[in-house]
């Protein structure tokens, strides 16, 4: 599992990869999903391989980063960094493949606890409170995005460069702390930032009809019991475009 | 509790299964049976790394999962077994009577398969391997999250294949 | 509205389409901004953060995990935006219950659409596989650039149609509301409220202790609103 560094990772070869990745669910699709995807972001590394972009080792590696895989798309960062280093430390192809394929997994199920889960939830609710207390549009919109981006960002750029120091190896940074206790120390912040958020939404909206504010707080818990009571078979949205559907109805057909 | 879900997913640990499911069921553990992964510590470490530190992870081939399922079944808390193909479930099966229903959550395109559900590719090997499962009285059915409407396997093969 | 008026709307919810999945995910998709953007083009920053708000609410229900289908929201907060502002500008009774139930619609179609253009890229994957797997660099070039290209296109046409489709019936609905501003806008949040909230609870599951600091958090807000 271990191999030695053969190939140093140029700081603009680094940097196409980085860019690259950006775009990597570019042509995301049922068949192979974010294969070609790996293959798009890996390609600046495989020039490096002997023979160059020309060479049969550069067209043996495409072939095997573009077929099928999955992962979270910003934890596809370690896997295009750690494949990267596979293939330019020359280790064997049947390895790589089935490095390539114990991959997925793990950056899936780590990205999507720690960001669709975690952080965006959280950035979410810090955006929403930033309204709630009065922020000026431009605001609430950059303290998402600011904060939001940090996280998006960070993750991105220490997977590329974990993928490539660790390779094969990326186990054992996938251990990071962060990686392993943050999304519940996220999903707790997350969790008391929403419960201030939805009185103050319902202060912010309702604040001129102050006496409807206690109603449809009772009224949202209702429906919230409801929805958990059917545990996702409802979707919210669904519920409430029919909602306003047939409110609409009521309130703009003459009767 | 015990195994709630009996998952075949090219994909075995990952986000719709940890987060997807996991979420809505009160997941403690994944018992994931694969002969290859249980005889390989690197990719038992990487498998180890999807999980959430509060949940449990079985790697198991398929004669011990076989063996191992009485006490999964005794567990309170709720799991999940994985597989990462059709064979290995039906294996399964075979040792172990006490499999009663089979998810689909993500058998994936290759070379060989047609399309069945944007998540379900098979091949005519793999359909009557389904097949046989039902005909042992396991009932099959397609879903990738629980929020999704489940696919009875006589509508999946009913559908027309894209080649 | 006119061509002028609608061809930047639609150049916003291509972009802003785009960044939902394909390119750079950096979350100027989601509602909170997509719709202020929006807002702002229609001539009310204001408006569009408060659509924005609501919106984001019912977008705290969707996880994109795994390959799930889920609704779109990056062009659908465009399209809720703009209609928002121009209604409210107005002074129109229904504009946000009815804005935010065409923003509802067009995220549903948006995800139809996504599921369509995931198709559509399996096809042409399809077809080069043998390219694929001889590693050629051309095919790759090829598979990412024509799917962002058709997914930049996705969003604009879309943010398109549904202005053109939806707008007008939009603009009868908020002009002619009869049920009233305050009692509309409490169901809408009531629905919105209800959607996170249960989205929170199932969310909140997954680390101890924190359905309680949610609970805490909401009797905190509530003590907030009391002293206020």
């Amino acid at each position: 599992m271990t191999a030695n560094l053969t190939v140093p990772l140029p700081f603009l070869t680094r940097a196409a990869m980085l860019t690259r990745l950006l775009a990597v669910q570019g042509s995301w699709n049922y068949e192979i999903l974010l294969g070609t995807g790996i293959g798009f972001c890996t390609e600046p590394a495989l020039r490096l391989l002997p023979g160059g972009a020309q060479g049969t080792a550069y067209r043996q590696a495409l072939a095997r980063q573009v077929r099928y895989f999955n992962s979270h798309p910003y934890l596809a960062a370690v896997a295009v960094g750690a494949l990267s280093r596979a293939e330019l430390d020359g280790a064997p192809p049947e390895q790589i493949e089935r490095f390539r394929t114990a991959l997925c997994g793990p950056l899936g199920s780590v990205g999507d606890r720690l960001v669709w889960a975690g952080w965006l939830p959280l950035c979410s609710v810090v955006g929403l409170v930033t309204f709630t207390l009065g922020a000026e549009p431009l605001t609430t919109l950059l303290v998402f995005l600011a904060l939001y981006n940090v996280g998006h960002l960070g993750l991105r750029i220490w997977g590329l460069n974990v993928g490539w120091n660790q390779g094969m190896r990326v186990a054992s940074a996938l251990d990071h702390p962060a990686l392993r206790h943050g999304p519940v120390h996220i999903t707790r912040a997350a969790a008391v930032l929403a419960g201030v958020a939805l009185p103050l939404l319902l202060h912010r909206f309702l604040e001129e009809s102050r006496p409807l504010i206690g109603l449809t707080a009772i009224a949202a818990v209702i429906v919230a019991a409801g929805l958990v009571r059917l545990n996702g078979r409802i979707e919210g949205s669904r519920l409430a475009l029919v909602g306003l559907a047939l409110l609409a109805g009521f309130s703009v057909i003459p009767w | 509790m015990a195994i709630e879900l009996f998952r075949i997913d090219d994909r075995l640990i990952h986000g719709q299964v940890v987060v997807g499911w996991g979420q809505s069921m009160g997941l403690g553990f994944i018992a994931l049976v694969d002969d290859e992964v249980a005889a390989s510590e690197w990719e038992q470490e990487l498998y180890r790394m999807g999980v959430p530190p509060e949940m449990d992870v079985y790697f198991k081939t398929v004669e011990d999962a076989a063996v191992a399922l009485d006490d999964w079944f005794a567990d309170e808390r709720p799991g999940i077994l994985l597989t990462g193909d059709i064979d290995t479930m039906l294996r399964l099966i075979e040792l172990a009577p006490a499999v009663r229903s089979v998810n689909l959550g993500g058998i994936h395109y290759r070379a060989g398969r047609d399309l069945r559900l944007r998540y379900v590719y098979l091949t005519t090997d793999e359909e009557a391997a389904l097949r046989l499962m039902q005909q042992r009285g396991v009932q099959v059915t397609a879903q990738d999250v629980p929020s999704a409407r489940p696919v009875s396997l006589d509508d999946l093969l009913a559908t027309e294949t894209a080649k | 509205m006119s061509i002028a008026e609608l061809l930047p709307v639609a150049l916003l919810g291509a972009v802003l389409g785009l960044d939902v999945v394909s390119f750079p995910q950096a979350m100027i998709s989601r509602p909170i901004v997509a719709s202020t953007l929006a807002g702002a083009l229609a001539g009310s920053a204001a408006s569009g953060v408060l659509a924005g708000a609501i919106l984001e609410l019912f977008a705290l229900e969707m996880l994109a995990v795994g390959a799930s289908r889920y609704p779109e929201w990056g062009t659908a907060s465009v399209v809720g935006g703009a209609l928002f502002a121009r209604m409210e500008l107005a002074g129109w009774a229904g504009a946000l219950p009815v804005s935010i139930a065409t923003a509802l619609l067009t995220a549903w179609l948006g995800g139809w659409s996504m599921y369509l253009l995931r198709r559509v890229n399996g096809v042409l994957a399809r077809k080069r596989l043998k390219e694929l797997d001889a590693g050629s660099r051309s095919a790759v070039l090829f598979l990412q650039l024509t799917g962002l290209t058709a997914d930049l296109v996705r969003g604009g046409l879309l943010t398109l149609l549904a202005m053109i489709a939806f707008a007008p019936a939009a603009q009868y609905a908020g002009r002619e509301w009869a049920f009233g501003a305050a009692r509309s806008e409490a169901v809408l949040l009531a629905l919105a409220v209800a959607t996170a909230g249960a989205a929170g609870w199932r969310l909140f599951h997954a680390a101890a202790g924190a359905r309680w600091l949610f609970l805490g958090g909401a009797a905190a807000g509530t003590a907030l609103i009391a002293l206020r």
